[in-house]
């Protein structure tokens, strides 16, 4: 128990939340008027019979009492934050469109997730994903030679549908830049020859990039906006190198 | 000077000034802050979005209105009888012309008094239903029970003057107390909503707005 508090750290845990609190997010913690009408907005509610420790504003007055308590949270408060803020809420924004006032109880969330990453609470997997992105590039881990000869192989595959088709690399001043999850050439190849597909059907002017591909953002679902906006300018920058008129993403 | 003479001129004006000089503050620190740490609002500033989201909520065109239309019903006429009744009480109007000589359309007393059971009634609805389900409770802090509290109290003590039960001078101390006392605390409170409903909804709409979603 006592090496755990070690490593608590309330003076970041206070640093960053006072870094985080932006104008709105304070409009917001504070103006709830625990109304409950977003309470059956939420699937996490639906699905638990109704609990109603699963409704929106509930898990937003969680935070908004983590806060006021300035860093001063006991291990056990920080843990159940932590499995609230990762476990019963995926940042849908259903419960905004449902409030009187328009809470955005994600950014909250996002903003709690921060939070629980300056003190260490991040779930195992998505440390790993992110460090992903910054030593590949994408967060599968896949080497620029794997990618490449995915995107060959597939090129190949369609032919024999499609003769004709192709999967233009690195074609500078095309339309349409074409980035995907990285899960698709990892695990389903065939995910991007179905766009490939409807690009050649269409006679789109478009491309691929041999880097800055991959258009998810997992730092951005642990409220690390720093490397969020990292993994973002890989994309940005492949669009900028290949002077691309538009980025389109993936399903 | 007697306490009625204290409430009706130095402290109203105390407290007209800490009301409107607080939301003032507030709107101000709102736009301080966010043009440091909320760059996307100013950076996808749409007026069509800003208003088409106020009017859906200020007028009950939402989603919210069909899911839960008795919680909006009341909703609706008890802020209509919180802010029509006292804004346009004949009793009220006597004391700005005897102050300011200045007078606006008032209600018939009737209907005034009507308006007043309507606010207290659906005040009571909200304390019910804060205490029976289960998904309000769970949200419900001491805070929300003294502000509605502090919110009815000028509506219980106003209808109680207006009809002279007990003692007359009594009441409506007790009266202009309680009215003072919630002007005070709108800026410092979720009451805040007063102002900060029109920031909150404008800002959400414009987010929503700008990947062409509704947010109503």
């Amino acid at each position: 128990m006592a090496e755990k508090a070690a490593e608590f750290n309330p003076e970041v845990f206070k640093k960053t939340s006072d870094e985080k609190m932006s104008a709105r997010l304070k409009m917001w913690l504070e103006m709830c008027a625990h109304c409950g009408l977003c309470a059956d907005t939420c699937h996490y509610y639906l699905a638990n019979e109704q609990d109603p420790k699963m409704m929106p504003a509930y898990k937003a007055k969680k935070v908004l009492d983590a806060i006021k308590k300035k860093g001063k949270i006991d291990e056990a408060t920080l843990n159940s934050l932590y499995e609230t803020v990762y476990g019963e809420c995926t940042m849908c924004r259903r419960c905004t469109m449902f409030c009187p006032f328009g809470i955005d109880v994600a950014s909250i969330i996002s903003m709690a997730r921060g939070l629980c990453v300056s003190q260490g609470k991040v779930p195992e997997n998505l440390v790993k994903v992110i460090e992903n992105y910054f030593a590949h590039g994408n967060q599968m881990a896949l080497t620029q030679e794997d990618w490449i000869e995915t995107l060959k192989w597939m090129e190949e595959e369609l032919q024999e549908e499609l003769p004709g088709a192709t999967i233009p690399i690195d074609k500078k001043g095309a339309n349409l830049l074409y980035t995907v999850n990285a899960r698709e050439p990892k695990f389903y190849p065939m995910d991007i020859a179905h766009a490939v597909r409807v690009f050649h059907i269409a006679g789109e002017d478009w491309t691929m990039s041999s880097k800055g591909w991959d258009d998810t953002n997992l730092a951005m679902f642990a409220g690390d906006l720093k490397s969020a906006a990292y993994v973002s300018q890989l994309v940005r920058d492949a669009a900028e190198e290949l002077e691309v008129k538009r980025v389109a993403i993936t399903e | 000077m007697n306490l009625y003479e204290l409430l009706r001129g130095p402290l109203l004006w105390l407290s007209f000034g800490v009301f409107l000089g607080g939301m003032v503050v507030r709107l101000a620190l709102f736009v301080a802050t966010s043009r440091k740490k909320d760059k996307p609002i100013y950076r996808f500033w749409s007026w069509k979005w800003l208003w088409l989201s106020i009017v859906h909520w200020i007028v009950p065109v939402n989603v919210t209105a069909k899911k839960n239309p008795i919680v909006t019903i009341v909703g609706f006429l008890f802020h209509i009888c919180l802010l029509v009744t006292p804004l346009f009480l004949l009793a009220h109007g006597v004391l700005w012309y005897e102050s300011w000589e200045i007078s606006w359309w008032s209600l018939s007393e009737k209907v005034a008094d009507y308006m007043t059971l309507v606010a207290i009634g659906c005040g009571l609805f909200f304390l019910v239903r804060r205490m029976v389900a289960p998904h309000v409770r769970v949200i419900t802090t001491a805070a929300d029970y003294v502000l509605l509290a502090v919110t009815l109290a000028p509506f219980v003590t106003g209808y109680l003057a207006y009809h002279q039960y007990f003692d007359y001078y009594t009441v409506m101390i007790l009266h202009m107390i309680f009215g003072e006392l919630m002007l005070v605390v709108i800026p410092f409170t979720k009451l805040s909503h007063f102002l900060m409903f029109f920031v909150s909804r404008a800002v959400t709409g414009m987010e929503f707005g700008r990947r062409d979603a509704p947010s109503w």
